[in-house]
């Protein structure tokens, strides 16, 4: 799978694998069943120190995406897409939140969002509408 | 655990000017530790005292278990060494230089050495004076790593080269760190560092200001912005934390360090505070801060300009 590894945009490198693994597995790039690359291959193609590709994994592990085959790797586990795709819709949300926040500081009232929310969407969905 | 290398306290001054001022740093198998600093903050005069090719004026180095002073030679052949300006016999080919080199070292280099030679794609006929720099500088990495070293140490070693050459040199550092080995790398690159190094080191003038985790450095480095109520200048209330500040009219940058949530909450409180954010900020700025602190040895100057800071 293809990585984006960017060590200047604040969220740590090792995070920033394990959520992209993750994209992966929701998208269908990455299957259960499938092994995962070792942490020496992954350190070694992305080019970033390998006790960080192994706090990603671990993390991975501790999610129930990836888990251990016998002593031979890490594969992806059965329930890794459904985890991840209910992890993906979180992290939207937590991505919504902070937009809200920040707009609830701007002084926008909660009707004036709204507003704004279903404005987007109906776009959005003209805009689907015509591509389809 | 016994230390990979360790400095302790050492000093070392070239006539009135000096490199290091009672310096010390240890690392542990497996550590990547990146040295940063501007240009004559004691980088490369620091590696040249643990190799053994210069005198400390005082205090200790040792290298697995060696004293630098009297065992340098011993040293150079069980570590790796890439200095910034590699001497190379550039008359020799590159499968020439491989076969002058495994003289020196324990059987199994040439083997090793040739399939670095294969995997960094040099032109093995080629006379060293007739490749690139880059390729000179990797045929440097695989003489240096052929011997699988259990330290290897890197000056600046990619400094003007490009980004595919880099690139390697990188992957080569991680794999060595993969096999538990250790990695010393003095570098400008602070981005690419940032990928690779566990553990930094940034020195300036001399000194080292700060040698931790990578992690714990930016777990405990915050930059604070903060809006005020007028645009009279802000003392900062708690200077021991603070690396490096600007002020812009009603605005002020504060870059700290382990700010207790007391501490944060009596800023947030202050008087004169009308709004606080923090961020974490990424290697180089934590770097850039370091740098552009305040100075504290008196016959320096502090900075007279301060940057701009878009608002």
């Amino acid at each position: 799978m293809h990585f984006l590894i960017d060590a200047h945009n604040g969220i740590a490198i090792y995070d920033q694998i394990a959520r992209q693994m993750k994209f992966a597995v929701a998208r269908g790039v990455l299957r259960s069943g499938e092994m995962v690359p070792s942490v020496r291959e992954l350190s070694k193609q992305l080019a970033v120190n390998p006790n960080t590709v192994a706090r990603a994994y671990r993390v991975l592990q501790e999610d129930g995406v990836f888990s251990a085959l016998r002593g031979t790797g890490l594969e992806i586990t059965s329930e890794a897409k459904a985890i991840c795709q209910s992890e993906r819709e979180s992290l939207i949300r937590e991505r919504l939140e902070s937009v809200l926040h920040e707009a609830r500081q701007s002084g926008l009232s909660a009707t004036a969002i709204k507003q704004h929310v279903n404005d987007l969407l109906q776009h959005l969905a003209q805009s689907e509408g015509d591509s389809a | 655990m016994k230390p990979v290398f360790a400095l302790r306290n050492v000093s070392k001054k070239f006539g009135r000017q000096l490199a290091d001022d009672d310096l010390s740093l240890e690392a542990t198998p497996g550590q990547v530790i990146a040295l940063l600093g501007d240009n004559g903050a004691g980088k490369s005069t620091s590696i040249k005292i643990l190799l053994g090719l210069l005198r400390a004026d005082s205090g200790d180095a040792e290298v697995l278990g060696m004293d630098s002073r009297l065992q340098s030679q011993e040293i150079r052949r069980r570590i790796g060494y890439v200095p910034d300006k590699p001497a190379l016999y550039d008359w020799m080919t590159v499968t020439e230089i491989g076969w002058f080199a495994s003289g020196f070292y324990p059987h199994g280099y040439l083997e090793t050495y040739a399939e670095m030679v294969r995997e960094f794609k040099l032109p093995e006929t080629q006379k060293i004076k007739n490749l690139s720099r880059g390729m000179q500088a990797k045929v440097s990495l695989a003489l240096a790593m052929a011997h699988k070293p259990e330290l290897l140490i890197l000056d600046e070693p990619t400094s003007g080269l490009d980004a595919v050459v880099r690139r390697e040199f990188l992957e080569s550092m991680v794999d060595v760190a993969a096999e538990g080995r250790t990695v010393l790398l003095a570098s400008h690159q602070i981005h690419e560092v940032e990928r690779v190094a566990d553990t930094v080191a940034i020195m300036r003038q001399s000194e080292l200001l700060t040698f931790d985790r990578l992690e714990v450095l930016k777990n405990e480095v915050r930059e604070l912005v903060i809006t005020h109520d007028s645009d009279e200048t802000f003392g900062f209330p708690f200077p021991d934390h603070e690396i490096a500040s600007r002020h812009d009219g009603r605005q002020s940058v504060h870059l700290v360090r382990d700010l207790t949530p007391s501490q944060m909450a009596t800023l947030e409180n202050h008087d004169r505070t009308v709004h606080l954010e923090q961020r974490t900020p990424s290697l180089e700025e934590i770097f850039v801060g370091y740098m552009s602190g305040e100075i504290r040895k008196e016959n320096e100057k502090a900075p007279t300009t301060e940057p701009e800071i878009s608002a």
